[in-house]
């Protein structure tokens, strides 16, 4: 955690362990804390956010990747599309980069002990699941059937491309993938559709289920009524909530829909809480 | 405790606080208007007229520099800012409405997280409050729960006597304590009368009522209406007692710089816009919706305080003449009729 004493706004430092480039412009950092006791005493939960400096450009907002089960390093996942993101970009192995979090709530998983659990993703809105989804697999016996349906516009917007494998061949995930008509090559051995439609075509059931979903907002729009048809009710949907933020802590003013700020009472959320949210996100 | 000071011996308590190596904050002349600034001797002090902008500067600076950092071939260097190092200040002649802007903000820079750089030029400022004796069109203190001789926020409090000089009372031990270390500038308070307060136009608003019509109506064609006319120049947050957003930016090179920061407004349209070109507010009816919520109704949600203090500001200097006391009027008496 960080020090709540003094500067509020202060990062911890950290140093590029490794780079990952997952499509043409989303790159993930593998990051480890250059203080010894912070590397120790940093720990965090599923679904909690991270203030990410490239020192002259500036801070970005990106959920930690990575499980917490996973100790020593954590990681993030970020498509370059504005001047911090592509100050990151630039960065290299060795380099270094401020970290400054967790912050936020996270994803209630000792309540998800024992249920079946369906993530529903697309694009590069994976990374928010992708926590939870480890986490969870790295502690299998508290956990049903575990799913996931994952979909991009082409095989080429994938991120993880090397984990979908792994969780494609072990025997207690079922992983379904998919990309948008057209966006197949010839090696594709996934779906083909829009994650919505594949996502009723492999039916989970929603008895004793907790379906997870991120992605792009038209994504979320279309997922809903399709999980509701299956039988979920809003209280077994979450979701997590991107608002452009500053600080992170609940000061700088900008996150919030309505009353509610994506800073500090998410980024979280059920289905049933974004619903009664004022449409403004 | 109440004592009374002559004009002449105010501007003599301002040179004996700044002899002792303190900051006295406080209205005088800057070229062609009236600001809060720094004095640099007590013959500055200026209290005929209300600051052009708050005072809300004295705590929550426009600009601050918040860490700084430096990189070379071992690596990147943060440097702190110590707010050890602010300077004690006594915050001299803020008007009701802006003395009373702090006690608000406070609960939003020490909720969960403290800001430091808020807090400790709180803990290091003596608010000497000052009642208002002239109000103008745009002033409405009055009709947001505050009053021209309110001294909440203030540790000493100014009254205006009829015969020139002031008299001073001790609102908090902090304004005690300041009247007992300079007690050779007061005197023993005698007969004389206090100036009348000044008496804002407008009755005293309904704010429950205005924040149950706004609990209901995120939705409302008045948003559009009001909006029509916003140019989204932010003037009303920038001027703003109880207006806190802000931007964090890094300054300088990857080599070297700083890292900042400074006020922003819920008004711009880039506030909220997101890196992949969606803007949640991307219409100004929006965003001035925001600026109202946040104002009567969000911040009252969380913090149980309605934020604003009734001053004017954004009233006297929106470019288009936005009256967000109007506004209120007008939400009032909607609910009335609805």
């Amino acid at each position: 955690m960080c020090d709540h004493s003094k500067n509020i706004y202060k990062p911890h430092l950290a140093t590029i362990e490794q780079i990952i480039d997952e499509t043409h412009d989303i790159r993930t950092f593998r990051l480890v804390f250059q203080d010894e006791a912070v590397r120790e005493s940093f720990s965090f939960r599923s679904g909690q956010f991270a203030e990410y400096s490239a020192f002259g450009a500036g801070e970005a907002t990106f959920c930690i990747a990575s499980s917490p089960t996973r100790q020593g390093q954590i990681e993030c996942c970020f498509r370059a599309v504005g001047r911090v993101t592509e100050a990151l970009r630039r960065l290299e192995v060795g380099d270094t980069i401020g970290v400054r979090g967790p912050y936020g709530n996270s994803f209630p998983i000792e309540q998800f002990y024992g249920k079946n659990l369906v993530f529903v993703a697309g694009g590069i809105a994976l990374p928010p699941l992708r926590t939870l989804i480890w986490n969870c697999l790295d502690q299998r016996e508290k956990f049903n059937d575990i799913t996931i349906v994952y979909g991009a516009r082409t095989e080429a917007d994938l991120v993880y491309k090397h984990e979908l494998k792994e969780w494609q061949e072990r025997s207690d995930v079922n992983l379904v993938k998919t990309v948008d008509p057209g966006g197949d090559g010839p090696e594709w051995d996934g779906k083909v559709g829009f994650v919505p439609s594949i996502l009723e075509a492999a039916a989970p059931a929603s008895d004793n289920t907790i379906a997870l979903v991120c992605g792009p907002p038209i994504m979320i729009k279309f997922t809903l009524p399709v999980l509701e048809k299956l039988g979920f009710t809003d209280e077994q949907i979450y979701t997590t909530l991107e608002n452009r933020m500053k600080c992170g802590l609940g000061k700088c003013g900008r996150c919030n829909v309505g009353n509610v700020y994506v800073c500090k009472d998410g980024p979280v959320f059920t289905a049933g809480q974004v619903k009664a949210m004022p449409q403004e996100f | 405790m109440s004592k009374t000071i002559t004009e002449q011996n105010l501007r003599l308590l301002v040179d004996a606080l700044l002899k002792e190596g303190g900051r006295v904050v406080a209205p005088k002349l800057a070229e062609t208007m009236t600001l809060y600034e720094p004095l640099a001797t007590g013959q500055e002090l200026d209290l005929t007229k209300l600051p052009r902008r708050s005072s809300k500067e004295t705590f929550f600076p426009l600009c601050e520099t918040i860490l700084t950092f430096e990189r070379d071939e071992a690596g990147v260097r943060v440097g702190d800012v110590d707010p050890a190092s602010f300077p004690e200040t006594v915050l001299l002649g803020a008007r009701p409405c802006d003395a009373a802007a702090p006690s608000i903000l406070d609960a939003v820079f020490s909720w969960d997280y403290n800001d430091e750089f808020y807090l400790e030029r709180r803990r290091k400022t003596t608010i000497i409050g000052l009642a208002c004796t002239t109000a103008d069109d745009a002033c409405f203190c009055t009709a947001v729960g505050l009053s021209p001789a309110d001294t909440r926020g203030s540790d000493l409090f100014l009254t205006p006597l009829e015969g020139g000089g002031y008299a001073c009372q001790a609102v908090t031990d902090k304004g005690k304590e300041l009247m007992e270390k300079q007690a050779q500038f007061f005197s023993d308070a005698g007969s004389e009368k206090p100036l009348a307060p000044a008496e804002p136009a407008g009755e005293p608003l309904d704010l429950g009522k205005i924040k149950s019509w706004l609990d209901g109506n995120f939705e409302n064609p008045l948003w559009t209406k009001i909006a029509d006319l916003c140019v989204g120049c932010g003037a009303c947050a920038f001027l703003c007692p109880a207006c806190h957003c802000f931007d964090i930016s890094d300054e300088g090179t990857e080599a070297k710089g700083c890292r900042r920061k400074h006020w922003d407004a819920c008004g711009f349209g880039k506030f909220t816009n997101h890196a992949s070109g969606h803007n949640p507010r991307d219409v100004q009816p929006q965003r001035y919706r925001n600026r109202i919520m946040h104002k009567f109704k969000y911040y009252d949600d969380k913090f149980g305080r309605t934020l604003c203090t009734g001053c004017g500001r954004c009233i006297r200097w929106c470019p288009v003449g936005i009256d967000i006391a109007a506004i209120l009027q007008q939400v009032e008496a909607k609910v009335e009729v609805e």
